[in-house]
């Protein structure tokens, strides 16, 4: 049985969050500090949309505006958080293991399993503006032994074919949960074929840059289709430049999801 | 009266909430159930309302348990 949904850009959850109120202790960067954050799933403030994907509870796509901008330290614990660099530099200062003062450009990215519990501050203290996707992912233990890893994706030099960074494969950042995440950056008028290692895995496809088909489902910058039960995922790219990050998971601790697909019609546009 | 105890996980950090081990720094002993924690309750860590955590099955990792206990 084929599943599918379809999310534009523009139907994500759109929040800005100030460093002032409420949220003053979390956001760096006060007075003038503010975040913007469009969500794929329900996160924070945002909790109208689709709860998440097999294991995956956050997709956000967040913009720290300015210098001086971001979170200041906070705890996590369990939750896998992959980051992704787009634009930008990102100072993260984590607390895992020893502790390490990174910071982050365009095509790198990192995986903080938090486990059992680890703090970090993310900060842009550069002009521009930061952009990143984050991705929050359920462990499959709890309680995992905290670890930071990273590496760098070169958008230039890594074209035309589908790399995967994160899961279980070489040269991929170690991911304690059956998912993994690669990226495609690649002209117009190409086309690949993704087959998921099983008719149990879905895959989620977001548009980073550019435009492609997904299954022939027609997407454009920022836009996602999350999809499951099939043999195969055709991704065909309709601009230059496109830049797409595709996730697949086994279709695992989604229980309030399929409740929520129920209740709100299995394919949701 | 026998339902397994559960584990509860924050949406919002990944803080969990054993209900084998309660939370009894604030007041939640050991074996306290989720329906019996009030519902202006918040995540310790990060104020979370009670009611966006998620009940989750998954297991600890080795050491886990002694972790979650002394946390």
């Amino acid at each position: 049985m084929t599943n599918s949904f379809v999310l534009r850009a523009s139907e994500r959850g759109h929040e800005t969050i100030r460093s002032t109120g409420a949220e003053s202790s979390y956001i760096a960067g006060h007075p003038d500090g503010f975040l913007t954050r469009q969500s794929s799933f329900n996160f924070h403030e945002y909790q109208t949309g689709r709860p998440g994907f097999g294991p995956i509870r956050v997709f956000g796509d967040e913009v720290f505006q300015g210098a001086g901008c971001g979170y200041n330290m906070h705890s996590h614990h369990n939750f896998v958080i992959c980051a992704f660099v787009l634009e930008g530099e990102l100072t993260h200062i984590n607390t895992a293991g020893r502790g390490t003062v990174d910071q982050l450009r365009a095509g790198d990215y990192y995986v903080f399993s938090a486990g059992s519990g680890g703090k970090h501050s993310e900060l842009s203290i550069s002009p521009e503006n930061m952009n990143a996707i984050y991705l929050w992912v359920l462990p499959e233990q709890l309680y995992l032994p905290p670890s930071y890893h990273r590496a760098h994706f070169d958008l230039r030099k890594r074209r035309d074919r589908i790399v995967q960074l994160v899961g279980e494969a070489d040269g991929a950042l170690p991911m304690p949960q059956d998912l993994c995440v690669s990226r495609l950056v690649t002209d117009a008028g190409k086309s690949f074929l993704h087959h998921p290692r099983s008719t149990a895995h879905g895959v989620y496809v977001f548009v980073v840059e550019g435009a492609a088909r997904i299954n022939g489902e027609a997407l454009e910058r920022r836009d996602s289709i999350g999809v499951w039960g099939v043999d195969s995922v055709k991704i065909e790219t309709a601009a230059d430049a496109s830049d797409l990050l595709i996730v697949e998971t086994a279709m695992i601790d989604d229980a309030k999801i399929k409740q929520w697909e129920k209740v709100n019609g299995e394919v949701w546009h | 009266m026998d339902t397994p105890l559960k584990r509860w996980i924050c949406l919002g950090c990944g803080f969990s909430y054993d209900e084998a081990l309660g939370l009894p720094e604030h007041g939640l002993a050991p074996g306290t159930r989720w329906k019996d924690i009030p519902e202006d309750w918040a995540c310790p860590d990060c104020g979370t309302p009670k009611a966006m955590f998620e009940m989750v099955e998954i297991g600890y990792a080795a050491g886990g348990p002694e972790l979650a206990s002394a946390a």
